[in-house]
């Protein structure tokens, strides 16, 4: 029964989502629709003069189009440090459910609105651009489930940074903006780094996050190797993240808003 | 009544939002430092992209590596002087409007553009972004070789407060809608000027006609960064002459301070509807 009580939680998210009406969405899946075009056509001019790349063109567009459409699994936001210093993280704390599954389903319920809006028109269109979007794999499904969850290990870590530094859940929020745009390999594989970075950063953790994965959809990556990357990540950095935020809960306070 | 601002007052105004400024970096050093630094980090973040795939595939279209480098740096002076002057969500009004702030604001004996121009002024807090820009334009203009002289210096000046100009005016533009819908729309500026940051840091060098076409009129993103650092390069693109983002930001400037007065007459028939009787925000 727990099942129903965490999918009404996601429920309640998208229905938070939808309060202003769809109209209110509207602007920002138009500018994340420019984004995505210019950006294809940005790699499709740098790579016309280019040779002895990693990575084809159309696995490069495949790439570009995929981050785009799966953004909000590959690097998980919850809102857990928002959440903070509106006094709502307490108020989960009020319900007999789990936190941390709260904050999954609250998450994954968001994500609803996105997939539906953007991701999907987006999926659709990709022939029109001529882009596939067939996996070149079938553990892309293993490895996309694998990055959410390491994805939620992460988020949690950066909720503890929030409580530690004080209800700052902006500066938080720009900590995990520069890592997402320069380590997970979302935007520029971790392949395609100049000066060879890519052979030494495929092993940090925020590599097994989107890079890893979009790596698997297009195939221009060692499949087994990335998921095994992937599992030690989440086994490694999970237990980390319970420590952390039981040791951290003592240390909330929330003033609402 | 609205009373008039003499340059002393609007020096004085902008005077205490730097002191506030400061004092906010000064109270905790641990803080400011940290603050700093993440806003330096976000800033090369946000201009990684390009300069990643400049640098590992040598150019982007018609653009080179140097090229590249110059145009990100001048979007990076740009964002640390959107910071500098736009840290009290001055540009990003539709925060204010959508909060029920303006009516704070239209209660002050000030004139409102008075109180709109100096409030976000953070010349400590941004101050770290500017030096990373300046530092980033002279690693370029270096390597490009080029010479530097005063009309040179008085152009890039130009542009950037033209390039200013456009945020501000697509900011303004898109936040009329604050005016009819404050909560659904509390955010739009935010949408059409931050999320859409990095269009304006994509080089358009190579692209097909339609994206630039596109994106140097109706949504003028390519006018922010791209076409003034073209200009300064001396490649003024498409046969364009270099003062159509001058004249643009001038057209786009007067079109949003008409609307945006327009919309605001609304506002105050109507009001806001994020207080209650009491007080009290929704």
């Amino acid at each position: 029964m727990k099942i129903h009580k965490y999918s009404m939680s996601a429920l309640m998210s998208l229905r938070s989502k939808m309060n202003e009406g769809i109209l209110s969405l509207l602007p920002e899946v138009f500018i994340r629709g420019i984004t995505l075009l210019a950006l294809i056509n940005l790699w499709k001019a740098a790579m016309q003069s280019a040779s002895d790349l990693e990575i084809g063109i159309s696995q490069m567009l495949s790439y570009t189009y995929a981050s785009a459409i799966l953004s909000d699994m590959l690097v998980v936001k919850t809102q857990a440090s928002g959440w903070l210093s509106e006094g709502v993280l307490l108020r989960l704390y009020t319900r007999p459910l789990a936190l941390l599954s709260q904050l999954v389903a609250e998450t994954i319920g968001g994500w609803a609105a996105s997939l539906a809006l953007f991701s999907l028109p987006m999926a659709l269109a990709a022939p029109l651009f001529g882009i596939s979007l067939k996996p070149a794999s079938p553990f892309f499904f293993v490895s996309l489930i694998l990055c959410v969850s390491l994805g939620f290990a992460v988020d949690a870590l950066f909720s503890c940074l929030s409580i530690k530094l004080g209800h700052m859940n902006w500066l938080v929020g720009r900590i995990r903006q520069a890592i997402a745009a320069l380590l997970s390999g979302s935007v520029v594989p971790i392949k395609m780094l100049p000066f060879g970075m890519g052979e030494y950063m495929r092993f940090q953790p925020f590599a097994s996050l989107g890079g890893a994965t979009l790596s698997i959809f297009v195939g221009s990556s060692d499949t087994a190797q990335t998921i095994m990357l992937q599992i030690a990540w989440n086994l490694i950095i999970w237990p980390i993240a319970l420590l952390a935020l039981k040791k951290s809960q003592e240390g909330i306070v929330s003033y609402g808003g | 009544m609205e009373a008039k601002t003499s340059l002393k007052q609007f020096l004085r105004l902008l005077y205490m939002s730097a002191k506030m400024d400061l004092a906010w970096l000064l109270r905790d050093s641990k803080y400011a430092l940290i603050c700093m630094v993440v806003d330096i980090a976000d800033n090369i973040a946000a201009i990684s992209t390009v300069l990643l795939i400049a640098g590992r595939i040598g150019s982007i279209g018609s653009m080179g590596f140097d090229e590249a480098l110059f145009m990100m740096s001048y979007s990076s002076l740009l964002n640390s002087l959107y910071i500098m002057l736009g840290a009290g969500n001055n540009i990003i009004i539709s925060r204010v409007i959508g909060r029920g702030q303006l009516d704070h604001m239209l209660i002050q004996p000030l004139p409102l553009i008075t109180q709109l121009a100096t409030s976000g002024f953070a010349p400590f807090s941004g101050f770290g972004n500017f030096i990373v820009g300046i530092a980033l334009m002279s690693a370029s203009i270096h390597r490009i070789g080029m010479s530097i002289t005063s009309l040179w210096l008085l152009s890039l000046l130009i542009y950037l407060i033209a390039s200013l100009a456009i945020i501000a005016s697509m900011s303004y533009l898109s936040a009329i809608m604050a005016f009819y819908a404050p909560v659904a729309a509390e955010e739009i500026s935010s949408t059409a000027i931050d999320d859409a940051w990095p269009l304006s840091a994509f080089p358009l060098s190579g692209m097909p006609a339609i994206i630039q076409v596109a994106l140097l009129t109706v949504f003028p993103y390519g006018l922010i960064s791209w076409f003034p650092s073209m200009c300064l390069l001396g490649k003024p693109p498409l046969g364009l002459s270099s003062y159509y983002p001058v004249a643009v930001a001038f057209v786009l400037s007067n079109a949003a301070g008409y609307m945006f007065k327009k919309a605001m007459n609304y506002y105050t028939m109507k009001g806001s509807n994020r207080y209650v009787p009491h007080g009290f925000r929704r």
